[in-house]
């Protein structure tokens, strides 16, 4: 028999309305990295918050070293060895690496804190893991990469058994994920047990030893990464087979449409010059921070440029605010979904109608009923799942709110769509749905400049590629002479 | 099965009302309790007067709530009605202006220091504590110079309608200022409700960010948000003098917060994004009701300011367990 270190039996968390988990026995074996896949809202989340002591399940039980066990506060989940890397990282950004790690369990020497035994510590303990940093600079300093490494610190600090890390290679840079990927072998390989979220095939390939379907819910199989295929696991995880991944637009470039010369931005783009053509997808590839959004918000008028110019149909045009872009046919669906693409408290409706309000509007007047008639369209047009037009947008589903954040465009008819990290954070069904949102916009004669840190989505879906690096624009690539090697080889 | 839903829809519908206008309710428990307590209480005259009293705040809760609605607050509003009264009486006491020119003065007055506000913070991005706080200092210091502190009584009788006349009678008409009042409700429901200038207000308060990203000109709407708050206080302001026949440095003295309050107890929240300006206005009416009963009960003024900083922090309490609720 398998050593397991955490064994969940039935375990059911029932929300008004949602089985969110429904009968989910699942075992951990000692010493692995086990990843949890499933769309979104098949119960991955909550079922760590079960595990970290957030929820409590209606039924079921855990097992943690052999011993049931019952998780009743963060705190205690913590005390009894399991410990949650989330998305959002949870410090006190003023205060040094060295604080957070040691941030509600202090060292102490007689009665006063042990700051240079804390420092000492933090210090090793970051070199263990493979990433030695200055202990003493405030955590606002880091980079995204660092401060999860922090909070990995902070997270083992604990008596850790069992870490959990929710999706961590979200934010980071191919680099910086083979850092981390490094970081959880060291974990591994120092006895500690994993469970890795994500929605990343590859990564679950790369770095896991066994992996746990969730699908509605339910638990669907548990198997060795060794022997499933990529596919068999998509369609575990979909419930259906998902052949194509990335489909191709027939339609042919045509004309140039927007053209950038020599634009530069002091210190963030350095005189890039592009062409995007009708019915083309332009990806633009790079490391995170190289200057892609940068670009798209000089491009839209939100930040401004220096020097060089933006023709639009062969026109100069000078692009002082977003919403002169927005009336020359630009339009933008941010890189963060939850903060700049959606007003989560307003209606799937008010969302869908903020940009073009004219489209349902006598004058000044807003005609609701007709509001809720072009919603009801897009929703039934993009596939929403939403139980109605009047349900607040914080209460989809990630894929759904983009679908959301996309529809206030297609109501608004931009000739220009740029979309900055369209995916991101999305499951594998509504990611393969919005990718071939992509192509129906390009078949409509419109032009797409997609942003996207996952190599594979930029060469699947683009006919150019654009290479920034830096703040330059360090390479261009056809359609089929882009690999993931080749870019990331103009990426350093 | 058409009745059966229709059933639901009503129930639905009951529920949502009650949860929305949960101030109604608490109106009229007190005000039963305290047609139990007072034989005074529940006479026309008396409901009437509560009425008359309330005009000033609530016209300023207008302005108030449509500030609150896209997440920021307004602390120079009540001393914008005390500069504007002083400035209307001054006119007409001491500058020998025709009253109605000197009503248009005291409007614009108060459109002018909203205005500031509003382009020091949506332009110029300072904090809309520090502004409107500024302003409240400057306003209340430019009344007492203009007044030198002492009320300038007596308004001439071509106005006072506005602020003291019936129509129907002195005994059971209906004041014009409550009629006023009512309109300028109307109207701003309708802005906040129906177009696409409100709905712009409701998308800012919920995220300012996408609804920068979904191209509404957030800095333009939230400037001219604070020149229409303004303008309420002006009208307000007006009001408030004829009816008082004076205008003294209490005048308005504390409505940015008894608004902020009202906002509150109606059930507008102040996160921002959600809420109605008309239950601002029940907000209004409640805290006038308590007050009203409470002196008629004799309760010491001064205990009664304790009493208000209670109900507001009870208020307060309230908003914060429903937010976390959602």
């Amino acid at each position: 028999m398998a050593d397991y270190i955490l064994e969940m039996r039935g375990i059911t968390k029932v929300f008004p309305g949602v089985r969110a988990l429904d009968d989910v026995s699942i075992n951990v074996e000692r010493g692995t990295v086990h990843a949890l896949v499933g769309e979104n809202g098949a119960g991955k989340s909550t079922l760590i918050k079960v595990l970290a002591g957030i929820y409590h399940p209606e039924e079921g039980e855990v097992y943690l070293d052999g011993v049931k066990t019952v998780f009743r506060t963060p705190n205690d989940s913590q005390h009894k060895g399991i410990s949650v890397v989330h998305q959002e990282f949870k410090m006190s950004e003023t205060l040094s690496v060295a604080e957070n790690v040691f941030l509600g369990n202090l060292m102490y020497k007689g009665r006063v804190v042990d700051w240079k035994g804390m420092r000492v510590c933090a210090d090793k303990m970051l070199r263990d893991l493979g990433v030695p940093m200055d202990v003493d600079v405030a955590v606002e300093t880091l980079s995204v990469a660092q401060k999860q490494m922090v909070e990995i610190c902070k997270a083992i600090n604990r008596n850790c058994k069992v870490l959990i890390m929710d999706e961590p290679s979200a934010t980071l840079t191919e680099k910086e994920q083979m850092l981390m990927f490094d970081t959880v072998r060291k974990l591994k390989a120092s006895g500690v047990t994993v469970i890795y979220i994500s929605h990343r095939m590859e990564e679950i390939f790369d770095l896991c030893d066994n992996v746990s379907v969730l699908r509605d819910g339910q638990h669907i199989a548990t198997v060795p990464v060794a022997s499933v295929t990529r596919d068999e696991l998509v369609s575990l995880m979909v419930g259906r087979t998902v052949t194509n991944e990335y489909p191709r637009s027939s339609v042919q470039p045509g004309e140039v449409i927007l053209e950038g010369r020599n634009i530069t931005r002091k210190g963030v783009l350095h005189d890039i010059s592009f062409q995007l053509r009708k019915g083309e997808v332009l990806g633009i590839a790079g490391l995170v921070g190289a200057g892609r959004t940068e670009l798209a918000r000089a491009i839209l008028g939100i930040d401004k440029i220096d020097s060089g110019e933006l023709l639009l149909h062969g026109k100069p045009v000078k692009m002082d605010s977003f919403r002169k872009a927005i009336a020359n046919g630009l339009s933008l669906v941010p890189e963060d979904r939850k903060t700049q693409g959606l007003v989560q408290i307003a209606t799937v409706s008010r969302n869908i109608n903020m940009v073009n309000m004219d489209a349902a509007a006598h004058g000044f007047v807003m005609d609701d009923a007709k509001e809720r008639k072009i919603s009801a369209e897009y929703v039934q047009k993009l596939d929403i799942s939403t139980p109605s037009v009047d349900t607040e947008a914080q209460y989809l589903s990630g894929g759904n709110q983009q679908k959301v954040v996309i529809a206030k465009w297609l109501l608004e008819d931009s000739e220009i769509v740029i979309l900055d990290e369209p995916t991101r954070g999305i499951d594998v069904g509504a990611k393969s749905e919005i990718h071939n949102l992509i192509v129906s916009l390009v078949e409509q004669g419109k032009s797409v400049l997609m942003i996207s840190s996952e190599l594979p989505e930029v060469i699947g879906m683009s006919d150019r590629i654009l290479v920034i690096h830096e703040g330059h624009l360090v390479g261009e690539l056809h359609r089929g002479e882009a690999s993931q090697k080749r870019i990331m080889s103009l990426c350093v | 099965m058409s009745e059966l839903s229709a059933n639901r829809n009503l129930k639905v519908r009951i529920s949502k009302f009650t949860k929305e206008y949960a101030i109604v309710i608490a109106i009229l428990a007190l005000m039963i309790i305290f047609t139990l307590t007072s034989e005074y209480f529940l006479t026309y005259r008396n409901i009437r007067n509560i009425l008359m009293q309330t005009v000033s705040l609530a016209i300023v809760c207008i302005g108030q709530s449509l500030i609150v609605t896209t997440g920021e607050f307004d602390l120079s509003l009540g001393q914008n009605v005390c500069l504007s009264s002083a400035v209307m009486a001054w006119l007409i006491k001491y500058g020998g202006f025709n009253p109605w020119i000197a009503i248009l003065c005291a409007i614009a007055v108060g459109a002018l220091i909203g205005l500031t506000n509003g382009v020091l913070i949506a332009y110029a991005g300072i904090p809309c504590f520090i502004v409107t706080l500024v302003f409240q200092m400057v306003a209340r210091g430019g009344a007492k110079i203009i007044t030198n502190a002492t009320p300038i009584p007596g308004m001439p009788e071509q106005i006072k309608f506005l602020g003291r006349g019936f129509i129907g009678g002195m005994e059971y008409g209906v004041p014009i200022s409550v009629l006023i009042m009512l309109a300028l409700f109307v109207v701003f429901s309708f802005i906040t409700q129906r177009t696409k200038y409100g709905r712009s207000l409701y998308a800012i308060g919920g995220n300012k960010e996408a609804a920068y990203f979904a191209g509404i000109n957030v800095k333009n709407t939230r400037a001219i948000n604070y020149t229409i708050a303004g303008t309420l206080c002006g009208i307000s302001a007006v009001l408030l003098v004829i009816r008082l026949d004076s205008a003294a440095i209490t005048n308005g003295n504390l409505y940015e917060f008894d608004a902020m309050i009202s906002c509150i107890l109606g059930g507008i929240s102040l996160a921002g994004g959600r809420g109605k300006i008309v239950q601002a206005l029940f907000g209004a009416i409640f805290l006038m009701l308590f007050f009203n009963g409470m002196t008629m009960l004799n309760v010491n003024p001064f205990v009664q300011d304790v009493l208000k900083g209670i109900v507001m922090i009870g208020a307060v309490a309230l908003d914060v367990v429903r937010n976390k609720r959602r």
